[in-house]
């Protein structure tokens, strides 16, 4: 019976939230504050003249008499008002890279999956793991199960870890992004992640191309093997898998109402409560099932925080008046995030065993296998401004501070 | 010289003996004279029943800070909280953050410490996805390009010569809470709630600048960029931005902290603070949405169905109880006291009308005193004055918001969208005081 109660609670909400009823609904609040709490949008231009209620389901306050809810506005007139200058040509296509899904903004550039394989193995596989396949604790970009069920739907994205041991859902470019124009401008934006921008395009359509490949993506029906190339064009057409596994649609004239009315139906689309007083059954609970509320305590506290939890107040504990030497400094900067610890395969600062096997060879062939590079860790440890002394005076504190 | 002071702590009798070396510049005449006329109280108030106390060593000797002189007026040109408030930090955890690296992680701020509703800035969370970028700020350079009639390049000083506003909001990262989804994991508020702050913000409304450029009628949508190594970019409607959208470059009377996008950074009021985009470099006009890496690979909302929620823009209306809480138990309280329960409620879509609290857990509820300032997409204080019976509690808020928003129960918000989410929870929170003022964080949920 509460069940259905809870229903047509949850029908009359909605019938508030997306109708001009949201604007009696605050008029009728309890509101206490100055000038707050009324839906109307007489400030706005172009399509959302006269449309009430703001595009995330929540109020749009109007200007009005000198007021913008409890703040004055300076009224002032800024018309005339001409700071800054127009960007050069030049100015505006060094900044203006940004891609939309169908290819528009694209650079022009190509490079091979087997272009690619090499490519991550040098610059991502230490972070992102053998074949994209994750397990050094950054993003997984490839392997999860794409099947999909009857309506389309990635069936290991339905997974709910509601019990311990349960499989996560796994979001993976092939299970999860909807878009791979995505990846190539993360990629060339964002990555490889401590030397950001430092590929040139045809690299990154390689690592593109390396990383849809893991996935099992198709183009235009090609299995896309070694020696396949991928440019803008190309790139332009994948369709991901999970590329109707979004909502609410934001694409083309209507995208902005779409998403609107999604959000003015917020108790059905990203769930609301009820306000009860007294007796209170939980519907959600009602819902599942369940008789009674169940009091979850914490099972496994999370409680390795840094710094260590205390609200003591007392005098801190008293400081060595320690200066950071200049090769510590470059060392934080250019190479700690690989040898902090041994979860990148690199030998860990402080880890006597791993730097007495790592200079068996003596400290002239670990300083030209930091200068040439080694393995997964690139020259210099990709920071090429490093001069040789430099890296030298890096090597020289890592040891000392390994034994 | 050692003192013996005698004192009556519940019938007991006790000796304490306690050095008195602090008290150097105390005369003994004065010392003397004021142990005897408390004693004399004392031996009044050992008639009434209760407790009886010894002199307080704090009250009867000179203090060290009270007898020597202090540093001098400008000995921090920046001025620094107290010494002996180092343990009022933000902290972190490696669960949030890429396998225990620092660079891609996010700080909590200690809501357990925090008055009012304004963050001081060297606490405001911090969430960085290529770490906290350092810009110079002589050669940064705004663009504002696109689908306007005049694009423009602006230098700092240049973009600071528009008219300033200042609006008090809240930013909250939309993880906040996003440990707790399948159970209670953190025994801290600042673990539970942290990944927020609220700040008076200072810059200029995208709106003033764009009334000049001339945007063009078919701009549904803007491309806001970082500058920084995760070149963060994120999609807004157009709608917002010439809503309340701003460009911000002074919080809480200063420049942006480092940390919080210095020089400049987009504020978004009331919507994830992802979007309020840091170290911002380009703003962009276009038609469609540019499905950029953090509003698709993340920051999108995997529903139960296995698809997944897109352009979740606001938080929505949301509490906590501050006061007591897992950090500032109740294990001082003596039944019959009267305590301030205190928290903070909060809307990204609108303003604070209601908040009820609940000691049952949720099965009754009483609404209870908003307090302080009352501003939309900021933090709002509420209050209830509370007789301590010592008895043990479920506390529960819930806030209401003036878009008719209710905050949701566990199972109200887990029915409608589960529990691989990640984002955008704002489900009840519950505080377990047991019999003896502890606080442990606890769920109600099927």
């Amino acid at each position: 019976m509460f069940k259905l109660d809870h229903k047509s609670i949850l029908v009359g909400i909605s019938v508030v939230a997306s109708t001009a009823l949201l604007l009696t609904g605050c008029l009728s609040s309890p509101s206490s504050t100055n000038g707050s709490a009324k839906a109307q949008s007489n400030e706005l231009t172009g399509p959302y003249v006269g449309k009430l209620g703001a595009i995330d389901g929540g109020v749009i306050y109007p200007r009005e008499n000198g007021m913008y809810t409890a703040y004055v506005l300076n009224e002032q007139s800024t018309e005339g008002i001409n700071h800054g200058r127009v960007p050069t040509e030049n100015e505006l296509n060094a900044w203006n890279l940004d891609a939309l899904p169908d290819g528009t903004g694209l650079p022009e550039g190509e490079g091979s999956v087997e272009d690619g394989d090499e490519l991550y193995e040098a610059n991502c596989a230490s972070c992102h793991g053998d074949f994209g396949g994750g397990g050094q604790g950054y993003p997984q970009l490839a392997g999860g199960n794409q099947d999909k069920d009857e309506n389309g739907i990635v069936k290991t994205l339905k997974n709910q870890r509601l019990e311990p041991g349960m499989d996560a859902p796994k979001r993976t470019v092939g299970t999860f992004w909807p878009k791979a124009t995505t990846l190539f401008t993360y990629i060339r934006d964002a990555m490889p992640y401590a030397h950001p921008k430092s590929l040139s395009n045809d690299e990154n359509y390689a690592l593109t191309a390396y990383i849809l490949a893991q996935n099992g993506i198709k183009i235009d029906g090609e299995k896309m093997t070694d020696e396949y190339v991928l440019n803008a064009e190309k790139l332009a057409k994948v369709v991901l898998p999970n590329n109707d596994g979004f909502y609410p649609n934001i694409d083309g004239p209507e995208g902005p109402a779409n998403v609107k009315a999604f959000f003015a139906d917020r108790a059905k689309n990203i769930g609301a409560g009820v306000r009860c007083m007294t007796d209170c059954k939980d519907p959600g609970m009602e819902a599942a099932g369940a008789k009674e509320a169940e009091l979850v305590r914490i099972d496994y506290e999370m409680a390795d925080v840094v710094p260590p939890y205390s609200t003591v107040r007392d005098l801190p504990p008293e400081s060595e008046g320690v200066t950071i030497s200049k090769a510590e400094k470059m060392y934080n900067e250019s190479c700690k995030l690989c040898h902090s610890s041994d979860r990148m395969g690199a030998p860990a600062v402080g880890d006597v065993q791993a730097w007495k096997s790592a200079t068996k060879k003596g400290f002239d062939q670990v300083l030209r296998n930091s200068i040439d590079g080694i393995g997964g860790m690139p020259p210099k440890g990709g920071n090429d401004s490093l001069t040789s002394d430099e890296v030298k005076s890096i090597v020289e504190f890592m040891i000392d501070s390994s034994k | 010289m050692h003192l013996k002071i005698s004192k009556i702590i519940k019938g007991e009798d006790v000796d304490k003996t306690f050095k008195s070396e602090e008290a150097t510049s105390v005369s003994r005449r004065d010392f003397f004279k004021r142990t005897a006329s408390v004693s004399a109280v004392a031996a009044v108030s050992i008639l009434a029943p209760g407790a009886l106390f010894a002199d307080d060593i704090n009250i009867m000797e000179h203090t060290k800070w009270g007898t020597t002189l202090g540093d001098e007026c400008n000995y921090n040109p920046y001025g620094l909280p107290s010494k002996y408030e180092h343990n009022v930090v933000r902290r972190t955890s490696a669960l949030m953050s890429s396998a225990g690296d620092m660079h891609a992680a996010i700080s909590m701020s200690p809501l357990h410490e925090l008055s009012g509703i304004i963050t001081p800035n060297g606490l405001h969370f911090t969430r960085t996805h290529n770490g906290v970028a350092h810009v110079d700020p002589n050669k940064y350079r705004l663009m504002i390009h696109g689908l306007v009639d005049k694009p423009i390049v602006l230098t700092l000083e240049q973009l600071k010569k528009y008219p300033s506003e200042s609006r008090i909001l809240f930013l909250e990262c939309p993880s906040n809470g996003a440990a707790e989804w399948k159970g209670p994991q953190f025994n801290s508020l600042q673990f539970v709630k942290g990944m927020m702050s609220c700040s008076e913000w200072t810059g200029v409304r995208i709106k003033t600048i764009l009334d000049e450029l001339g945007l063009k009628p078919n701009a549904r949508w803007m491309l806001a960029e970082g500058s920084d190594g995760s070149e963060m970019s994120r999609t807004v409607p157009i709608e917002k931005v010439l809503d309340d959208a701003m460009i911000v470059w002074a919080q809480n009377g200063e420049a942006l902290r480092p940390e919080q996008g210095y020089p400049v950074r987009l504020l978004l009021p009331g919507w994830e603070a992802n979007l309020c985009v840091k170290w911002l470099k380009r703003l962009k006009f276009g038609e469609e949405p540019w499905y950029a890496k953090e509003e698709t690979s993340k920051y999108t909302v995997l529903t139960a169905s296995g698809r997944s929620i897109q352009h979740f823009y606001a938080n929505e209306v949301n509490s906590i109880i501050t006061s007591p809480c897992p950090e500032k138990p109740w294990t001082d309280l003596k039944v019959g006291d009267l305590v301030e329960i205190e928290g903070l409620a909060w809307s990204g879509h609108g303003t604070i009308t209601n908040v009820d609290i609940s000691f049952d857990g949720g099965k009754n509820w009483r609404e209870v005193n908003l307090k302080g300032l009352v501003l939309p997409k900021a933090w709002t204080r509420f209050s209830y004055m509370y007789k301590y019976e010592g008895k043990p509690l479920l506390l529960q808020s819930r806030a209401v918001d003036d878009s008719n928003n209710v905050q949701p129960t566990v199972n109200q918000e887990k029915e409608v969208v589960g529990v691989e989410g990640v984002y955008h929870r704002n489900a009840i929170c519950t505080w377990e005081v047991n019999a003896k003022g502890e606080v442990n964080n606890v769920q109600v949920r099927s």
